[in-house]
């Protein structure tokens, strides 16, 4: 094999990561996807559109990340929906309802609901990490698009690992652009499929803008998300990801 | 006595004088008490069903938690491993079976579905001699030992989560200090039981469950089995002595459905046979006071040739007792020839799941009480004889000189 793009992959990686190992893996290429999508901090727009057979709709959201543990997403359009806003720091989750004016603690038993009617789970949002931390992951392949190289790697959980899948896997471009990620159960028959739709350069990176999820077998159900601006390595407040700023925002 | 010897076969043959209204009276009595007993049986057997089900799906006929945890079944409320005074007590002779589990609240996870189950950590050995459960099982085996990682799902549970013996399930519950601990359990076994039991209890090794809440070896409940029903209170009564301070119950608290089943069946017995009572003594009255009323004449011919007016109460009377002890012994021995009829049972199982909602098991198991059938027989018996006194005192009332003249 080739070993030449995974070098120059994984010293991409390092150069994103700072903490990559110096040996081309595949660690270090979803390492790089992860530090693509969220950088150690972000700021970005977000569409989402829930698809279903006989009816769609779409919702605008803001959202802000720093580093593995924090995030913000508060939406902003339609009206009916604006001002819902989920807070997640490290393993806790809470939303606020500006109906109820209440913020609500997510139990274990709610993690696993989908998110705003989507195809997305709180714990897609709260647990994102789990494909880094719970999984080993080893490179299966590697196919040429265009002027990239794509890789696509299986993550296979580690043994005792609280995870319900039977493996994940996942296609990254060689410049860290996450492409496509699938989850499988313990069959190995896949359950649900996201696939990035359309690469764009957004806040000085090449970004997945657009991404669908799709839930396998069952056709005329999907969401999309699609990233319409972002900055990255800003400076978030320390305040934007506190239950204050999550009831009162302050932006 | 002389007078008896004489009323006796007079009573007997002024009986078949009429034998149509004789028969239909009998009829009524007995159809009457064959359906009072038949149902007493058929109760009985469904609230002991009930029970049983209760009791022996994994309540067992007590149990010991500490305070709180029945309001609040979490990690909060534990027990300490027992010391020598509760084993005293668990391992004496009026404790027949105990078993020592960790039960919380959970949630288990797999690839399609997550749902809210009671995780239960269990001593296998013991629980064993508590529930049915670990017998039951229809795919894969039971947990080994108390160390067991494996875990048991109900077998709907399992289909409800799409998962099978063999794949692996996230548990998640709330842990000693608060955080919420996840972990991955591979699928050993399925159970059958009731459908609720199926869908609430996932079984894991005690010491499993222990590590995996951080608890040390501290328990959730202690649930124990008494060799007798009548040593429940004595055995309450002692485990509170060696416990105190926590919360002991018995399975009415614990199940106060099966319990309110059992009490309430009893009483309906008794209401059905009052009213079943009530319908009876109206046919009986009706029917004697029919037949005094065409016998005025007969009765005013007995007192003109000297019979005492007590005497032809006494007559009447003895009619009765043989009318409504002859209907008495058929229904008794129809109802006995009902419930022998199902020596294995009656099925329930064509009323699908629906019995299981009024708490019963699959299959009633009818069982004859002497003393049911005694009592509720000579009830019948003695009020049916009551009833007849009126007709009876009405036709020691007749006067000759009138009831000669009669037609």
């Amino acid at each position: 094999m080739n070993r030449a793009p995974i070098l120059l992959a994984a010293a991409m990686c390092a150069a994103f990561a700072g903490t990559a190992q110096a040996a081309p893996d595949a660690d270090a290429l979803i390492r790089a996807a992860f530090d693509n999508w969220r950088a150690k901090s972000s700021e970005t727009e977000v569409t989402m559109t829930v698809h279903r057979p006989d009816w769609e709709r779409s919702l605008k959201m803001k959202a802000w990340t720093k580093g593995d543990d924090d995030a913000l997403v508060r939406f902003v359009a339609p009206a009916k929906d604006a001002g819902n806003a989920t807070l997640k720091q490290k393993n806790e989750t809470w939303v606020f309802n500006p109906k109820l004016n209440q913020i609500i603690k997510l139990p274990g038993s709610m993690l696993a609901q989908s998110w705003m009617g989507s195809d997305f789970s709180y714990n897609d949002l709260s647990k994102a990490d789990d494909l880094l931390t719970l999984y080993t992951h080893k490179l299966l392949s590697s196919a040429k698009d265009g002027t990239h190289t794509v890789y696509t790697i299986e993550a296979d959980p580690k043994p005792g690992a609280p995870v319900v899948w039977g493996k994940l896997t996942a296609k990254v471009r060689d410049d860290g652009v996450m492409m496509a990620e699938t989850y499988f159960d313990q069959d190995m028959k896949p359950v649900r499929a996201m696939t990035t739709d359309k690469v764009n350069r957004i806040g000085g990176r090449e970004y997945p803008a657009v991404m669908t999820m799709r839930p396998v077998g069952e056709p005329g159900k999907w969401t999309r998300i699609e990233t319409t601006s972002g900055s990255f390595d800003v400076t978030v407040p320390s305040y934007t990801f506190t239950l204050s700023n999550l009831q009162n925002p302050r932006d | 006595m002389g007078g008896f010897r004489f009323l006796l076969p007079l009573a007997w043959r002024s009986l078949w004088r009429n034998p149509r209204r004789t028969f239909i009276t009998m009829l009524v009595v007995c159809v009457g008490l064959w359906s009072v007993l038949t149902f007493a049986v058929l109760l009985r057997a469904w609230s002991a069903s009930s029970r049983d089900v209760a009791i022996r799906t994994i309540t067992g006929e007590g149990q010991i938690h500490a305070q709180g945890y029945l309001d609040d079944p979490t990690v909060a409320h534990r027990l300490p491993p027992p010391d020598a005074g509760l084993m005293a007590v668990l391992n004496g002779g009026a404790v027949s079976a105990y078993s020592a589990r960790v039960r919380l609240s959970a949630i288990v996870q797999s690839e399609y579905k997550t749902l809210p189950v009671t995780l239960v950590g269990v001593q296998p050995a013991h629980e064993r001699q508590i529930s049915v459960l670990p017998a039951q099982i229809t795919a894969g085996h039971y947990l080994s030992g108390p160390d067991d990682v494996g875990i048991v799902l109900g077998s709907n549970l399992a289909r409800r989560l799409k998962t099978r013996v063999g794949k692996r399930v996230v548990v998640m519950v709330q842990a000693a200090d608060g955080h919420l601990a996840e972990r991955a359990f591979q699928v050993v076994g399925l159970f059958a039981g009731p459908r609720t039991a199926e869908d609430e209890f996932v079984f894991t090794g005690l010491k499993t469950a222990q590590r995996f809440t951080g608890i040390g070896s501290d328990l959730s409940e202690i649930a124990f089995d008494v060799s007798n029903d009548a040593a429940l209170p004595g055995v309450l009564a002692a485990l509170e002595r060696a416990v105190p301070g926590a919360d002991v119950q018995s399975w009415k608290t614990l199940e106060p459905l099966s319990y309110a089943v059992s009490t309430f069946f009893d009483q309906f017995v008794l209401m059905w046979l009052w009213i079943i009572f009530l319908l009876m003594g109206f046919g009986i009255v009706n029917t004697q006071l029919m037949a005094v009323l065409e016998r005025t004449r007969e009765f005013g011919l007995l007192q003109a040739l000297g019979m005492r007016p007590r005497l032809v109460l006494l007559e009447v009377a003895l009619e009765s007792v043989f009318l409504v002890g002859l209907g008495v012994a058929l229904g008794a021995a129809a109802a006995l020839a009902t419930v022998s009829a199902f020596p294995k049972g009656i099925d329930l199982g064509f009323l699908a799941r629906g019995a299981e909602l009024a708490g019963a098991g699959h299959i009633l198991y009818p069982v004859i009480v002497p003393s049911d059938f005694v009592t509720y027989s000579l009830m019948v018996w003695v009020l049916g004889v009551l009833a007849t006194l009126w007709p009876a005192r009405r036709a020691s009332k007749v006067s000759p000189v009138e009831a000669m003249s009669h037609i």
